[in-house]
């Protein structure tokens, strides 16, 4: 199943770069250290890099599917099941989705409950957030990528902000190195997988680029680009906190936070934590396109519909969610589906596809 | 003659019994003193300039031989005489300023030679967009006037002018001003068709073309630059933009603009790049701190007062010790009064103006703080914020400033600091979906063009200017030849 995009709604291939880092970049990021450190200790910046290189290849895997069906997941899936199994297969990533939305708005509003409003009310806040997501959904992939440019361009200066911290930073902590087992760090590393999940994203908006080819690279540096910076986030955490100390904060990064002093700003974690919802934003109207491009696709509703009802559907599953606990429980539920769908079910339809082919090729000649 | 006022519809009233309604319609019958051919003139008094008429037309068909029209006609010393046999003209030519010569005997052909009263005010210096460097002319708002300011500043054939009569009252005339081989046809055409859809009954101002061919008619922001200095329609023509002048409209229109646009002034172009830039970077710094400041003084006070060193938040606690309201009416009763004052000035004659500024800025001001209303804090915010947002080189979009602030002000008062972002992400989405012509409006930040951050936030030297922008996408990209070679130097003292 083939589906032509006008040229006008493409994307230029640099931009994937924007795409793929805002998706992996969410609330991840403020306390992945600790759950990492969990099972590696102060070894586990090793897992970052191998969950880097481990995402590199799962992005080669995905452009080779996707020139072998030449088109995204459903065409994909068209390629290997046919299309009946096929839009039943897909339909659970709408699920996939929702669920990543429910889990990353749902995560922040839980940062903002702790850390700066006790009693912001999560239906209205979600409210007022999904109105803004539909605003700019409606906009096209064009406007969701731009987002996605500004969340990455505008928070900048948060990366800068760790540098203050180096008075107050130890890096001998790092030493000495190895002295965990792989297993550990392997471990540690698919504990990760919330943070740096985002990237399949490729596979759904691969249609929208414009000259794919090009954008290979872009996705790349991507994810260097990712890695490097849960690296350097992972680093200045280990070097700051002590290993029992770290296991105390939810969220290590904005304890971080704290010790930042300017003379007109004081406790800049609230800076922080506010600036994290335009983080959080591509994360959410990324999601909310690829489930309503689904949703056209598998059950040829019109986007116009479908991104208010999906919408709906997920605030409403927000508003549910009322104590702590559950979040914390959704996050891990959501983690552990997103390790699944990408570090297993990925290589699995990559394999299926290179079986297809094979399949296919020897039919052709007969 | 009088049948030549013909009109469609038998019934309805003649064309010539309307027009003698009006007490400036004139009709004269005079006679030849040599032939004894009796003709007529007729003309609307207050459109034409009776001196013509008195010099250059009566004199030499009173005296000269004639017999008929051809031979009026190679009589006349005025350049524009015509002889036509289509009644339908005359409505439109009188009303033109033509004047209307008939003969007995030649019932069905008649003359009209123009002798328009001109009453074009005198090219001002420019008032809203002054600039103490570079040119002191302004347009009027004669189209003509302004046509030919421009052709002055371009006199290649390649500037074309197209016309279009716009408004079913006014009949105004809309003038399309582009560079033949230049301008994106795609741009000219899209600008064209818009004009042309217009319906409206009375055009009185270009600001009223704007809002009518916008992209996004509920945007507050303006989508197409107007402005009052030739130099710069002259520059933007250049650059392969369009131009839209309207007549009865001192102000010209560009199209299509980016939002960095509104923030250069043109003065830019006369001051070194070095400091033009840095103003550019002033100018805009102003806006955000315009737009941002007041919010982000609630949200602290309200919410986020942690957030404040210890040594500045007890002045600030000292300053708001006695104050009975919220930061938010605090916030919002000085703004109202900022735009009061504001509204004020705008609408009193200059001198009363000013005596308003005065009892506004400096009496209002300590008044309200001495009495206990405001915090001094809080009056030294706002009134910087009424400082900085005077900065935008645009009046229009200094407008758009001063009202973004408040949708801010109440995000602020609701989340802090949170409800600032989310505020914001709600002004840069609208931002990235609006366009201009068609083109994106936040170009060349988004969509990301670095050749065109030359002259976007910072402007460049001149040689660096050598391509047009790119967002324009113009049948010539470049302007000039860029300078690959250049002598420099190979050591310290070649």
């Amino acid at each position: 199943m083939k589906v032509t995009i006008p040229e006008n709604r493409k994307v230029a291939p640099f931009l994937v770069f924007f795409i793929i880092h805002s998706m992996q970049t969410g609330i991840g990021i403020l306390g992945f250290t600790r759950i990492i450190a969990r099972h590696a200790g102060y070894d586990s910046w090793m897992s970052i890099i191998l969950v880097g290189i481990i995402i590199h290849i799962l992005m080669w895997m995905i452009y080779k599917m996707t020139t072998i069906a030449d088109g995204d997941i459903i065409a994909v899936h068209t390629y290997i099941f046919g299309k009946k199994l096929s839009k039943m297969v897909c339909s659970i990533f709408i699920l996939y989705f929702c669920l990543l939305i429910v889990t990353v708005l749902r995560g922040f509003i839980e940062i903002v409950h702790v850390w700066m409003f006790p009693d912001l009310s999560i239906f209205w806040f979600a409210l007022v957030f999904f109105i803004l997501v539909i605003y700019i959904v409606n906009g096209g992939i064009r406007t969701i990528t731009g987002i996605a440019f500004f969340s990455v361009v505008l928070p900048f200066y948060i990366v800068i902000t760790f540098l203050l911290t180096i008075p107050y930073a130890s890096f001998t902590n790092l030493l000495p190195m190895f002295d965990h087992s792989l297993t550990e760090v392997m471990k540690s590393a698919q504990s990760m997988s919330l943070t740096v999940i985002g990237f399949e994203t490729l596979l759904f908006i691969y249609p929208f680029i414009k000259s794919p080819e090009k954008s290979r690279k872009w996705a790349f540096f991507s994810n260097i680009y990712t890695t490097l910076i849960n690296l350097y986030v992972a680093i200045f955490t280990f070097a700051y906190f002590s290993e029992n100390q770290l296991q105390k904060y939810t969220w290590p990064l904005l304890t971080i936070w704290k010790i930042i002093k300017m003379p007109f700003v004081e406790r800049f974690e609230y800076i922080g934590i506010a600036n994290w919802c335009l983080i959080i934003l591509p994360n959410v109207c990324l999601a909310l396109w690829c489930a309503s491009w689904l949703v056209k696709q598998i059950f040829s509703i019109r986007q116009k519909t479908s991104v208010p009802a999906l919408a709906i559907v997920c605030l409403a599953s927000i508003s549910l969610i009322i104590t702590g606990e559950t979040q914390n429980m959704l996050s891990d539920l959501t983690g552990r589906i997103g390790f699944y769908i990408n570090f297993i079910y990925l290589p699995f339809l990559f394999f299926a596809t290179l079986l297809a082919r094979k399949v296919k090729k020897s039919e052709t000649p007969s | 003659m009088f049948n030549l006022f013909k009109n469609k519809n038998k019934e309805r009233e003649t064309v010539k019994e309307i027009f003698a309604k009006s007490h400036d319609f004139n009709s004269f019958e005079f006679t030849n003193e040599k032939t004894k051919i009796s003709f007529s003139l007729t003309f609307l008094s207050t459109l034409v300039e009776e001196k013509t008429i008195r010099e250059c037309a009566l004199p030499y068909l009173l005296e000269r031989e004639f017999y008929k029209l051809e031979d009026a006609k190679q009589l006349l010393p005025l350049p524009d005489v015509q002889i036509s046999t289509d009644p339908c003209a005359i409505e439109e030519k009188l009303l033109n300023g033509n004047v209307l010569l008939t003969i007995h005997g030649e019932a069905n052909k008649f003359c009209l030679f123009a002798a328009v009263k001109d009453t074009a005010r005198s090219i001002t210096p420019p008032e809203v967009e002054f600039s103490v460097i570079g040119p002191k002319e302004s347009f009027v708002e004669s189209i003509d006037q302004n046509l030919s300011l421009l052709r002055k500043r371009i006199p290649i054939k390649e500037l074309i002018i197209e016309e279009q009569t716009v408004g079913s009252l006014s009949k105004t005339r809309v003038a399309i001003l582009y560079l033949d081989g230049i301008t994106n046809k795609e741009n000219v055409n899209t600008i064209r068709q818009r004009i042309k859809s217009i319906e409206f009954d009375e055009i009185t101002d270009s600001s009223y073309i704007v809002q009518m061919i916008s992209d996004n008619h509920n945007s507050p922001f303006p989508q197409l630059l107007d402005t009052e200095r030739p130099d710069r329609v002259a520059a933007i023509l250049a650059e392969g933009k369009v131009a839209v002048l309207v007549n009865g409209s001192p102000h010209a229109l560009i199209a299509p603009t980016t939002l960095v646009e509104f923030f250069s002034s043109f003065e830019d172009y006369y001051l070194n790049w070095v400091l033009s830039s840095f103003f550019r970077l002033i100018r805009l710094f102003a806006v955000a701190f315009s737009i941002l400041v007041t919010p982000v003084y609630v949200a602290t006070l309200s919410y986020h007062y942690e957030l404040i060193p210890q040594d500045l938040l007890s002045a600030l606690v000292a300053s708001r010790r006695a104050i009975p309201f919220p930061p938010i009416l605090e916030a919002l009763f000085l703004e109202l009064t900022i735009e009061l004052l504001r509204e004020a000035g705008a609408r009193l004659p200059t001198k009363v103006g000013q005596t308003i500024g005065i009892v506004g800025g400096i009496v209002i001001g300590t008044a309200s703080v001495e009495a206990g209303l405001t915090s001094n804090v809080l009056l030294i915010f706002v009134a910087l914020a009424a400082l900085a947002s005077f900065t935008t080189p645009v009046y229009k979009m200094g407008n758009t400033i001063r009202l973004l602030r408040f949708p801010f002000l109440l995000f602020a008062e609701l989340w802090g600091l949170l409800g600032i972002v989310i505020c914001f992400c709600f002004l840069l989405t609208h931002l990235i979906r609006l366009t201009s012509l068609g083109r994106p409006f936040l170009e060349p930040i988004y969509p990301l063009r670095k050749q065109d951050f030359k002259d976007s936030l910072i402007r460049l030297p001149f040689h660096k200017q050598s391509n047009r922008p790119f967002f324009l996408r113009t049948q010539q990209p470049n302007r000039f030849p860029e300078k690959t070679v250049k002598n420099e130097k190979k050591d310290i003292e070649d």
